[in-house]
């Protein structure tokens, strides 16, 4: 009786030996296959400013309120024009900073007079909520220098973005951790 | 553990954990209420301000309404950062509370005696193995039914690999074709097959000279005027002609250029006794006639329709009615298999007709909605189902030809709409002058991908292939475009106005100005010229490609090209 | 087929236009500015720096060496508490949560099936650290380092024993979470686990409210039932509880040898106490071979059967994937004529895709679903084969012992035993 406990007990040892070795060979094996795969910096979640279709999606599906993509502005494509479809609602008559006439709903963006017949147009980030209306604004109207992105001060970069799994357009990318943002006066068109 | 604490100690952790619990709970309610509400909600949406805006818009020069405006827009603005803070403060307070509440609640379960309790018996190992097994058992069976009555209750259709899509659901023969390749040497409609502009074949000639007689492998008189262009079906050339009120469908031999047959179109019941006025450039034979290889149809500015068989004895014969509209009626006629399309478009009425060609019986008649065009009707392909598409004003739409019923819709133009469609595999173009150019992704829930104003024809019909867009405009211009994106490729000057629909053949597009002189370049994202041929006549018909050869119509005379 | 017209004022305008684009891309050209205008900075912040995730992974390294030597050496229950504290702060609320190990599942097996992506290193380590401490120390990732799991821990006090049908019934809910987690992420579809995610919205203080309301109900069922996302949920736990089994060394309930006092028998929430069978008496031993023998044969039954019925259920999971789900919508609209008006049919719509395409990219996707869903299918069933042979086994045990898959090393067992290390017994005097 003794002599079979032993035995059995001796062929569980050796189960229990083989199992940690098994168990072992996948932690070994793993890591030594992705490895090479494997980036030391990682991503992070950017949106392609020529695949945005300014759905306004950003504003509801970011993990974060306000949401942590923004409107930003491509100065060096601003045609700097008076009549500013991003700023502006449509069929306005009076071009000014009135309230009844701006189409944010959060008055983030700061219009200032440079020089005749030139306007700035400043997107004021803290007041952003992400709607992209003068985003669809400028690219229906202007030059399309207005575009949304994600502000890594604010984005706590999620493992999957709760706005790339929504974007209809499939905008929303994984892009280097070290070159976080996809500026449109800088991207190429592509 | 630790601490020792006092019953009175413990009483009144009960108390503030009591309290921590129930202001948590009320700051939790609040908090999801304006977390929603955050989301979803724009500042600026509130119903009151939307209506004072209205009043401001239509009145936008009351100042004291735009003062209204501005208070109640500031007002809503407040609210909402006072709302964003709000929330962000009460998921603090929220925080602080269920803290207090689970320490509180810590303390007074640690301090509580430990009784460890003893199950009755000591169990039966074998008898508890027996069961984990049985629970095991229940586990994988629960999951194995979820598992097969969710993938036979929730089975979508499949997509269809062997892409024959629609055939289960096909109840029309319009359904689930495909394009077919152009015929070398059967050129029935206008602009060719399905009317898409592109010719069959190879080695066309790019030299000749009408003057010198270079290339022109014969000339022959048409009895009769007429701007409509020529088609051809195995070694029968067909075309119209008209003057005064006599209409007249003529057939020649394709190899030597002689009259065949000529069949006459006048004197139908119900023609008119008056002749329609027509633009000098339209004329009572505008239209091109149509074959399917078993008949030929054509259709005249009085509405006469007439119907031969290819030996020229009348089939059938009737009238539309009188087409009566401001340049006159223009449209060319098209088939698909058996049915002959008539687009038929006056000012008292814009319609389609489907009539049987072989007995003159008529299918079905859609009323189209919109003004009266001077674009033919194009066979298109999309989603595997055959369509008939009519460049109307404002609506491209897209009919089943079996049936007459609308498949498709896009508003798209405007103004006097006289080129037909471009198509590829993809899009269909529509163009006109004075409004635009736009690329229309073609199916259900058709939509315009890019548009643009730059180059926009009065009356050449644009071609396109999978890569680009060929555009001839009245102007001179030639303008390529990207067909999927709509970048403009190149452009050229060719000074010449453009009446006849450039034609893609061989790689090449031939276009041929008003002046006779054939402009032929290379259908290619880079302009590259190849030649150019003049006929020596003026020229506004546009050419039909057949086996090496061209036929082009010329005013009253009738060319016939190719390599001597 | 002509038409003529006045093309005067056409071939002016056209004239026009031709220049104006000549000239520029942009609708409007770019203003030349005659004062000294420059154009604004970008604000561009960074992410924190990408050496912060390396530090992240030292703080998991010495997070987990503690916890291993507070739950082995130390035998510390305030300790491990505190530890879990320390993690809820840290990996929670200070990094909000992302990366986790349990996550981290989802990038490993993307990187192994897409050769598009590549893990970053940390989430590789993220992923690999806690099994390899599993693998020596049992599950001290969940004792104490496991925000998701310190959360519950800490929320935990008043524990309820559950039926232990119900616990068996629920515990396999994990298994097939995995499996179709894995399955989701290698078919680039989406991060179930990170969707759905119950307290990532507590350490964020921000979250969809429905996410918000799970992961409260989740910490209010917890008060009774103890730690209820890792034992009905967390697929990362399938995997550390099977690498623990295999541990070198584990939490022990008793500091020194097992009196077989008894004390301890009811004393863990997750019935992983083995209770002592010193000298197995087997009455019916051919009985039990036969089962043995049974449940190896079906083994291989099993995983062919969970491989067919997880086949068949390929075409419903792909669903899952939202090119999938947008195919389906526009065929459906083609079908019945109506158009569809989500979002991203909308967006479809606008874009120069072909339906043709759209429908290429369908079938390969299920086709990749229909790939990878008979191997999950396996893996379930092979657990299950798995679970039944090691519940027809029996081995002596002289005492008391937990169970090295199912116990998360939270130390709750320690204060009922009556026996205490000369050392220890300093301390608490």
């Amino acid at each position: 009786m003794e002599s079979e406990n032993n035995k059995y007990q001796s062929r569980r040892d050796f189960l229990r030996k083989a199992g940690k070795i098994a168990a072992v060979a996948p932690l070994v094996a793993l890591p030594s296959l992705l490895i090479r795969k494997a980036t030391a910096t990682g991503y992070v979640w950017q949106i392609d400013p020529f695949k945005c279709t300014q759905c306004g999606q950003c504003k509801t599906n970011c993990v974060l309120t306000p949401s942590a993509s923004k409107c930003v502005h491509a100065y060096a494509m601003c045609g700097y024009c008076d009549l500013c479809g991003g700023y502006l609602r449509q069929g306005v008559k009076n071009i000014s900073t009135g309230a009844e006439n701006q189409l944010c709903p959060v008055a983030a963006i700061k219009r200032s007079f440079v020089e005749e017949p030139y306007f700035e147009y400043i997107i004021d980030e803290d007041l952003c909520d992400g709607c992209a209306k003068c985003v669809k604004g400028c690219a229906d109207f202007g030059n399309g220098s207005l575009h949304m992105q994600i502000k890594h001060d604010i984005c706590v970069n999620c493992n999957e973005c709760a706005i790339a799994r929504t974007c209809p357009s499939n905008a929303v990318i994984r892009v280097p951790a070290l070159e976080p943002y996809l500026p449109k006066d800088k991207a190429g068109k592509h | 553990m630790k601490l020792k604490l006092s019953d009175k100690d413990i009483s009144l952790l009960k108390v503030i954990s009591q309290i921590s619990g129930i202001f948590t709970l009320i700051v939790a309610l609040t908090m999801i209420f304006s977390l929603i509400h955050l989301r979803t909600i724009n500042p600026l949406d509130n119903p009151a301000l939307l209506s004072v805006k209205e009043q401001f818009d239509k009145d936008q020069a009351n100042i004291a309404k735009a003062e209204q405006v501005r208070a109640m827009d500031l007002m809503a603005r407040k609210a909402y950062f006072a709302t964003r803070s709000q929330v962000e403060t009460g998921s603090y307070l929220l925080l602080a509370g269920a803290v207090i509440f689970l320490l509180c609640q810590r303390l007074i379960a640690d301090n509580e005696k430990i009784i460890p309790s003893f199950a009755e018996k000591k169990h039966d190992k074998a008898e508890l193995q027996k069961k984990s097994r049985t629970y095991l058992i229940i586990a994988g069976g629960l999951i194995t039914t979820a598992a097969i009555v969710s993938s036979f209750m929730l089975r979508t259709g499949l997509p269809d690999i062997s892409g024959n899509r629609g055939e289960a659901s096909s109840e029309g023969r319009s359904r689930d074709v495909k394009v077919k390749e152009p015929d070398k040497s059967n050129w029935p409609f206008f602009r060719g097959q399905d009317s898409r502009g592109h010719a069959g074949g190879s080695g066309y000639p790019t030299e000749w000279n009408g003057a010198e007689g270079k290339n022109i492998l014969w000339k022959t008189e048409i009895p009769r005027n007429g701007q409509s262009s020529p088609i051809v079906w195995e070694n029968k050339i067909f075309i119209t002609g008209a003057e005064g009120s006599t209409c007249e469908v003529y057939c020649f031999d394709k190899d030597n250029g002689h009259l065949l047959w000529t069949g006459s179109a006048t004197g139908i019941e119900g023609e008119p006794t008056q002749e329609p006025e027509t633009d000098h450039d339209t004329g009572l034979a505008a239209s091109t006639a149509a074959t399917n290889g078993k008949v030929v149809c054509a259709v005249f500015a009085n509405g006469n329709l007439v119907c031969f068989d290819l030996d020229g004895n009348l089939k059938w014969s009737r009238n539309l009615g009188l087409p009566a509209n401001v340049y006159g009626f223009s449209q060319s006629l098209i088939m698909y298999e058996d049915i002959l399309i008539v687009q038929f478009d006056s000012d008292s009425k814009v319609s389609l007709l489907g009539i049987e060609a072989e007995s003159g019986t008529q299918k079905w008649e859609t009323l189209r909605r919109g003004r009266p065009v001077w674009s033919s009707p194009v066979l298109g392909y999309f989603g595997g189902r055959a369509q008939v598409i009519v460049n109307g004003n404002p609506e491209v739409t897209a009919y089943d030809p079996l049936t007459g019923e609308e498949i498709w819709t896009v508003e798209a133009l405007s103004g006097d709409v006289a080129p037909s469609l471009a198509q590829n595999s993809k899009m269909v173009y529509a163009v006109t002058d004075y409004a635009r150019l736009a690329a229309i992704k073609a199916g259900t829930g058709a939509s315009i991908i890019w548009e643009d104003n730059y180059f926009t024809p009065d009356v050449s019909s644009p071609v396109a292939n999978e890569e680009i867009l060929i555009v001839a405009t009245g102007t001179g211009d030639v303008a390529c475009y990207n067909a999927e994106k709509g970048d403009t490729l190149w452009t050229h000057y060719f000074e010449d106005q453009y009446y006849a629909s450039p034609i893609i053949a061989d790689d090449m597009v031939y276009i041929l100005n008003r002046s006779g002189v054939m402009n032929i370049v290379k259908a290619s994202d880079k302009l590259e010229i190849i030649g150019e041929a003049p006929i020596g006549e003026d020229a506004d018909c546009t050419p039909a490609f057949t086996d090496k050869l061209f036929i082009i119509r010329v005013n009253k005379n009738l060319y016939c090209i190719g390599e001597k | 087929m002509s038409v003529s017209k006045a093309k005067v004022i056409l071939v002016f305008l056209l004239l026009i236009l031709w220049q104006v684009n000549a000239m520029a891309q942009d609708r409007f050209p770019r203003p030349e500015f005659e004062t000294d205008y420059k154009y604004p900075e970008h604000q561009m912040p960074g992410q924190r720096g990408p050496l912060w995730e390396y530090f992240d992974v030292a703080v998991l390294i010495a997070a987990l060496s503690v916890t291993a030597w507070l739950a082995i050496r130390k035998r510390s229950r305030r300790g491990l508490l505190y530890m879990s504290l320390f993690s809820v702060l840290y990996f929670g609320f200070y990094k909000q949560g992302c990366i986790c190990s349990v996550g981290s599942v989802q990038n490993v097996s993307m990187a192994l099936f897409n050769s598009s992506y590549s893990v970053p290193l940390s989430a590789l380590l993220f992923f690999i650290i806690p099994l390899v401490f599993a693998l020596a120390f049992g599950r001290v990732f969940c004792a104490g380092v496991c925000p998701l799991g310190a959360i519950q821990e800490l929320t935990g006090f008043r524990p309820l024993k559950i039926p232990k049908a119900a616990e068996i019934v629920l515990a396999s809910i994990p298994f097939v979470y995995l499996a179709i987690a894995v399955v989701f992420a290698a078919t680039e579809s989406q991060f179930i686990i990170c969707r759905y995610d119950p307290f990532i919205g507590i350490y964020r203080l921000d979250a969809p409210h429905t996410m918000i309301i799970f992961g409260a109900l989740l910490l209010l069922a917890g008060i009774f039932i103890n730690r209820p996302y890792c034992r009905y949920l967390c697929p990362y736990g399938v995997l550390l509880n099977i690498f623990s089994r295999f541990s070198w060394k584990h939490l022990t309930i008793t500091p020194a040898e097992c009196t077989n006092c008894r004390l301890c028998e009811e004393s863990c929430p997750y019935d992983a106490i083995l209770p002592s069978d010193p000298e197995p008496v087997i009455r019916d031993r051919s009985s039990m071979r036969r089962n043995f023998l049974v449940y190896i044969i079906a083994l291989p039954l099993f995983a062919a059967a969970g491989a067919v019925i997880a086949y068949n259920l390929s075409d419903f999971v792909a669903g899952g994937n939202s090119t999938v789900r947008l195919a389906r919508e526009i065929r459906l609209e083609q079908e019945t004529g109506l158009e569809s008006l989500t979002k991203a049919a909308i967006a479809f719509r606008e874009a120069g895709k072909t339906e043709e395409e759209l429908f290429a990219e369908e079938v390969h996707i299920t086709g990749r679903f229909r790939k990878a869903m008979p191997w999950a299918g396996i893996f379930l069933g092979l657990s299950l084969g798995a679970g039944l042979l090691a519940n027809s086994v029996r081995s002596r045990r002289p005492g008391y012992v937990p169970h090295q898959g199912r116990c998360y090393s939270c130390g709750k067992c320690f204060k009922y035993c009556p026996i205490k290390v000369p050392e220890q017994n300093e301390v608490k005097a």
